[in-house]
């Protein structure tokens, strides 16, 4: 990028030169201003907080890396732990692989494709909390529409929101039904960017549906997959707000993942500052690494 | 057939080869899509259908789809025995004065970016971008007690700010600016203009579609905000929306049909601006993938 140097343009008054100067600074300030106190600022804070412990935010005993230890070792940390892997990696790996096969549909879909785009996309427009109601409606034990279904199908009435693993399966079936829309959005641009006459001349030499899918379109789609699977993983990392309304948690803490306890810690007794900081620190590695990784393979397609 | 294998479809072939009847695959294809868009839409019919029903309704079993009686009070009591439109304004003010805020300071930083030489330009363009290495997640602690020191917690001011300046904003709107020539900007330099006005009056007007489409999200962002709401906005006269549904369906004593009529009226907006917006944010997903 080439951008005509300002001060190459205007040499004769120093004192606008040196107004000139100034201007960009001034044009950045505000937003950097905010970046520096909400987030740079609070980042090194937490940092800084996680070897103390404080119930108050305004008295803080230091502990060293006692918090730390108390994350590796505490049994709620460790359910809290399993229970977010446990939704991280289905969450993932199903999202992928469902908006890469309904990214591929609707790129193929001639009759009412569009429609389809639409209503795949909805869910990703409609506010979490919203969501986490409505699926609380349906998934009701005893008055809920599924379970009518399910009962005059012979199918008994499952406590989706009552028994933990079936909690579990009910926050990632509901993740995935929020997101979906949003990633198959994106392998659905990717899949457009791929040179049709690929397509048409493996047709020509013969290629059948499932060659051209398994050795054209997915081997050329691997970076926007890359992609995907790096997004979701950060997603799942960060879900909290569906699942506040959805299950608050339970039951029996089954449905927990890591944000909640962070969030828990600041505003349920006991409030501990200093373990939910330490637990945002892992946090922030684990995002972080994914993150880079994502810059590093989005580079050069400008992907944020 | 014909016309659509002419037009250059994505598989003409498919079109060709089975041009008399549809073929399994097609027919799966649509199937399943169907499937799916059941999937999407009945939850959510599901739902606006049980905002209408009355109470004896709700424990009614089997669950009726239609309610038996259109219990419009619902909404009503909304109004008139609980806060909604507190709850309205405050979402609708945060939304809008942030989503302005955003658009000032994000272009703004964008044009120094785009159309200035300066010392430490690059560098302040990589830190913005890394921010999005650091969600609001992984620093909730520190930053609400952040927030709290600065007084800002019950405010509305503690709403907006904070994520006001947003990575995504600065680099499309800057990624927009780069194309616009410098020779513009030149040549209001030589007729007296100030750098101000260059971007108030010169930029800005052509930055227009970059405008737009951070201004949907943020509008999107904000409307359904739910975490860094619910940290500051603990006094209810500041509940946001997604607020107050969600701690008011915690509450026993707050009847479940109000709570669903409110949920409602929320979604209300935002699927109006998807129905007449749609092309501009599934776009603007595709290109940037920001959310």
């Amino acid at each position: 990028m080439i951008v005509r140097g300002p001060n190459q343009v205007v040499r004769r008054r120093p004192s606008k030169s040196w107004r000139r100067r100034i201007t960009p600074y001034l044009f950045v300030a505000p937003n950097l201003i905010i970046f520096i106190t909400f987030i740079i600022w609070p980042a090194i804070r937490g940092f800084y907080i996680s070897f103390f412990d404080s119930m108050d935010g305004s008295n803080f005993t230091y502990v060293g890396t006692a918090n730390y230890k108390a994350i590796f070792s505490d049994p709620v940390v460790a359910t809290v732990a399993k229970n977010t892997a446990t939704y991280v990696l289905f969450y993932m790996t199903i999202s992928t692989l469902l908006s890469l096969a309904f990214a591929i549909f609707l790129n193929e879909q001639r009759f009412a494709r569009n429609f389809f785009r639409a209503i795949i996309f909805l869910p990703v427009m409609l506010s979490p909390v919203v969501v986490g109601l409505i699926w609380n409606d349906v998934l009701d034990r005893k008055v809920g529409p599924l379970n009518t279904l399910l009962e005059m199908a012979g199918g008994g009435s499952p406590g989706w929101l009552v028994e933990p693993t079936l909690g579990m399966i009910a926050v990632i079936f509901v993740g995935i039904w929020v997101h979906l829309g949003f990633y198959t959005i994106i392998l659905l641009a990717g899949l457009q960017g791929i040179d049709r006459s690929l397509f048409e001349a493996a047709a020509i030499d013969g290629a059948t549906r499932w060659q051209i899918t398994t050795k054209i379109t997915l081997p050329l789609l691997k970076p926007t997959t890359l992609i995907i699977i790096i997004l979701s993983t950060i997603h799942g990392f960060q879900s909290f707000d569906f699942i506040y309304t959805l299950t608050g948690g339970g039951p029996l803490g089954a449905t927990t993942l890591i944000v909640q306890y962070i969030y828990d810690r600041a505003f349920q007794t006991p409030i501990q500052y200093g373990l939910g900081s330490a637990a945002g620190v892992i946090l922030f590695m684990i995002i972080f690494s994914f993150t880079a990784l994502n810059f590093l393979i989005g580079r050069k397609k400008d992907a944020v | 057939m014909r016309k659509r294998a002419i037009k250059g479809s994505t598989y003409n072939w498919t079109s060709i080869s089975n041009r008399r009847a549809p073929s399994t695959a097609k027919v799966l294809r649509t199937t399943t899509l169907l499937v799916l868009s059941f999937v999407v839409l009945a939850p959510v019919t599901w739902f606006v259908l049980s905002s209408f029903k009355d109470l004896t309704d709700f424990s009614a079993r089997p669950p009726m789809l239609f309610p038996s009686r259109w219990a419009t009070e619902n909404y009503s009591e909304a109004f008139a025995m609980y806060d909604y439109t507190r709850y309205f304004l405050n979402s609708l003010f945060v939304t809008v004065v942030a989503t302005v805020l955003t658009l000032l300071i994000n272009s703004m930083a964008a044009f120094a970016f785009a159309k200035y030489n300066f010392r430490g330009r690059d560098g302040l363009f990589v830190l913005t971008l890394a921010m999005i290495m650091i969600p609001l997640q992984v620093i909730l602690i520190p930053m609400y007690l952040v927030v709290s020191s600065l007084g800002l917690v019950n405010t509305y001011w503690g709403m907006i700010i904070p994520a006001a300046a947003t990575p995504t904003g600065v680099f499309v709107i800057r990624q927009y600016m780069l194309t616009i020539p410098d020779e513009l900007l030149e040549s209001a330099r030589m007729d007296g203009a100030g750098e101000f006005r260059i971007y108030a009056r010169i930029v800005m007007p052509l930055a227009r579609p970059a405008l737009a489409v951070v201004a949907i999200f943020s509008i999107l962002w904000r409307w359904n905000d739910f975490l860094w709401p619910l940290l500051i906005a603990q006094e209810e006269r500041l509940y946001t929306l997604p607020v107050a549904l969600a701690l008011l369906n915690g509450q026993l004593v707050v009847p479940y049909n109000i709570v669903l009529a409110m949920s409602v009226m929320s979604i209300v907006p935002v699927l109006f601006m998807f129905i007449f917006m749609q092309r501009q944010i599934i776009q603007g997903i595709a290109h940037t993938g920001i959310k």
